[in-house]
């Protein structure tokens, strides 16, 4: 190994891995997906470590990374399937026939169909149990504009899980 | 999106954790079972695993500009507060953590709700270490899942080993680790604690401002 500062690096991965690993599965819906974007994303940053201006915040300056990368999953994602063919939960189901597994897909089926803004800020919210001023800080979005798209997303989850009527 | 199929505002509210008027109780019963079906979604994703760490760190050390001391610039040129090494008789080791927060460059003026929820959450810590007869040198920790290879250190001039490490904010134990079987704790730590094998592990505290005890 040419530097251990290289191998610094693996403590940036180890610990970021962890930290988001939730919030990459929840974005992109998919654990392998999820693996790709979060190892790509490393990658990327290592590669962009020059611009990175701000040293002491390097979490939140991967995380807008990761956020990036698991845009792109999604988006290639949307592009094979069909929103029409994704199964959201129906109003014809019962609340109390929907299994957790079942819940799970159910809820991935209506992540899916928010926006990309909606769904990072749901997920931070109600997935990861952030704070606002958490998500500001690693979203570089003030509270206002995140509180507006978590209350849509609700509003659109809402609508979408008649099951959970 | 409010409306038949959207929450009320008290109920946005109730959600958000903010003081909420009276929710009629159906609508109560659905924004808890939201948030509910949510937190437990979250709690059944799995954790990725521990080689996707191994699958990165093989594509950047071939990214590694060859001779190069490491890619990372704002590692390498610290404005730093050094710390005078203080030499082991035995060992002639010394070693020392140096702390530095400021970037290389300027920080763009970042946005209000960043300013304002802009804490550090990383802080990069200098160890060194001098010995000039070891042959190798490594510092492992709470950090680095104690692995006495993980954070390889590299000799410079004198014989004084270095290696930069980004670590949360919090309190770590490390040790360095010579020629990979002797286990050195670091005397200019403020404290040190019984590793529960006989020895001593040093321990380092991170603070949310870069504040560090070592």
């Amino acid at each position: 190994m040419l530097s251990g500062d290289v191998e610094a690096y693996r403590l940036l991965v180890e610990r970021y891995r962890s930290e988001f690993a939730r919030y990459a599965q929840a974005a992109v819906g998919d654990a392998d997906a999820a693996q790709d974007a979060m190892q790509e994303a490393f990658i990327r940053a290592f590669d962009a470590l020059e611009t990175c201006r701000e040293p002491d915040r390097f979490g939140a300056w991967f995380f807008r990374i990761l956020t990036n990368q698991c845009r792109n999953v999604v988006a290639r994602r949307r592009a094979r399937v069909p929103l029409d063919d994704v199964d959201v939960a129906g109003a014809d189901r019962a609340d109390a026939s929907l299994e957790r597994g079942e819940l799970a897909e159910a809820l991935d089926a209506a992540l899916a169909r928010l926006t990309p803004e909606q769904r990072e800020a749901f997920v931070m919210k109600h997935v990861e149990g952030r704070s606002y001023e958490e998500m500001a800080s690693l979203l570089g979005v003030g509270v206002d504009a995140l509180k507006m798209r978590v209350h849509r997303a609700r509003d659109a989850m809402r609508a979408m899980m008649g099951a959970m009527r | 999106m409010t409306g038949a199929d959207g929450f009320s505002r008290e109920a946005q509210r109730y959600l958000d954790g903010e003081p909420a008027g009276e929710l009629e109780p159906g609508e109560r019963a659905v924004a808890e079972r939201l948030v509910a079906e949510a937190r437990a979604y979250g709690v059944r994703l799995r954790p990725m695993p521990a080689a996707l760490d191994d699958a990165v760190m093989e594509a950047v050390r071939r990214r590694a500009p060859a001779g190069a001391r490491g890619p990372v610039p704002w590692l390498l040129a610290p404005r730093t507060v050094r710390v005078r090494p203080i030499w082991f008789p035995v060992l002639a080791a010394a070693a020392a953590l140096v702390l530095w927060l400021a970037p290389r460059r300027p920080a763009p003026v970042p946005s209000v709700a960043v300013a304002a929820a802009g804490v550090p959450d990383t802080v990069f810590v200098h160890f060194e270490l001098a010995a000039p007869r070891a042959r190798s040198v490594s510092v492992a920790g709470s950090f680095n899942g104690w692995r006495t290879d993980a954070l390889a250190m590299t000799r410079g001039p004198g014989g004084v080993w270095s290696v930069t490490a980004p670590l949360a904010v919090g309190e770590h134990h490390y040790d360095f680790v010579v020629d990979g079987t002797h286990w050195v704790p670091d005397p200019t730590a403020h404290r040190q604690v019984d590793d529960g094998f006989g020895g001593r592990n040093s321990v380092i505290v991170v603070g949310p401002k870069g504040l560090v005890r070592s």
